[in-house]
């Protein structure tokens, strides 16, 4: 009788808890969400599905016959590393990560752009192949 | 109200995984440099859109939907620029083309550049020793 009266009040403390903040998925009821095994699932798999998508980039940053292949893989990668930390945000249900998904995708758009000036600029001192003859390079 | 939040969070982030999947492969897949590029752009994207959505509707503070709107806003403005600044570059430094490319109407256009360009000198020239 006592332990059936204290179990009743731990539950009635567990739903006074939940309802003081609302928002967390662990201390909710279980009948208020339905879809947070169905959740959990889903972020099992896609851990698996972007671990499996790096890996893929990574061979074509190891194979890419061109430098561009190679950066765009890289490019790529952050993207996808970014989406990891946002599932591992949800699945640890904090707010910290997404300082870390938003300093990634910065990362990444900043060393794309100065690989593809690198690209582009390898050939812009270079003199032209065949020059023109009786032109002056006017630029 | 958690379980719809939840049952859309679900539903973004499988969007946002099927997207980033697609990308990934597409970089391994496709033939071509620009191929690629166009895959790796276009579905890493859209697959943060769907992550970063599924997290909102999951976690819904403040923080989070203010952080993850910047996150969306940031990619959405710099992944195109960093893939076009990408294909230019490469495309300048002549990268292999597929076999089955149609049409090059950037090395047209840079070709009649040249040519306006050299026509415009060559006048200038002229001009320059009728005044001598």
């Amino acid at each position: 009788m006592i332990d059936a009266l204290h179990t009743l009040s731990l539950d009635a403390g567990a739903l006074l808890a939940s309802g003081g903040h609302g928002h967390s998925a662990e201390s909710a009821a279980p009948a208020a969400n339905a879809a947070a095994p169905m959740l959990a699932i889903v972020l099992q798999i896609g851990v698996g599905v972007l671990v499996f998508g790096i890996l893929l980039c990574l061979w074509r940053m190891i194979r890419g016959p061109h430098l561009a292949d190679r950066v765009l893989a890289g490019d790529t990668m952050a993207m996808l590393v970014a989406g990891l930390v946002i599932v591992l945000a949800i699945q640890m249900n904090s707010a910290m990560y997404y300082d870390a998904a938003l300093v990634v995708s910065i990362l990444g758009f900043a060393s794309t752009v100065a690989f593809a000036q690198y690209i582009g600029a390898k050939h812009k001192h270079a003199p032209d192949p065949e020059p023109t003859p009786g032109v002056e390079g006017g630029h | 109200m958690q379980t719809i939040l939840d049952t859309l969070a679900i539903f973004f982030l499988i969007s946002g995984l099927f997207f980033m999947l697609a990308g990934a492969i597409g970089v391994v897949r496709l033939p071509d440099c620009y191929h690629r590029l166009h895959a790796a752009s276009k579905c890493s994207t859209l697959g943060l859109l769907g992550l970063v959505l599924a997290a909102m509707l999951h976690i819904g503070t403040l923080a989070v939907v203010t952080k993850g709107s910047a996150v969306i806003l940031f990619a959405f403005v710099a992944t195109p620029v960093g893939s076009h600044l990408l294909a230019k570059a490469a495309h300048r430094d002549k990268a292999p083309k597929w076999h089955g490319t149609l049409s090059d109407e950037l090395a047209e256009d840079i070709a009649k550049a040249d040519t306006d360009k050299q026509g415009e000198t060559r006048s200038k020239k002229k001009r320059k020793t009728r005044a001598a």
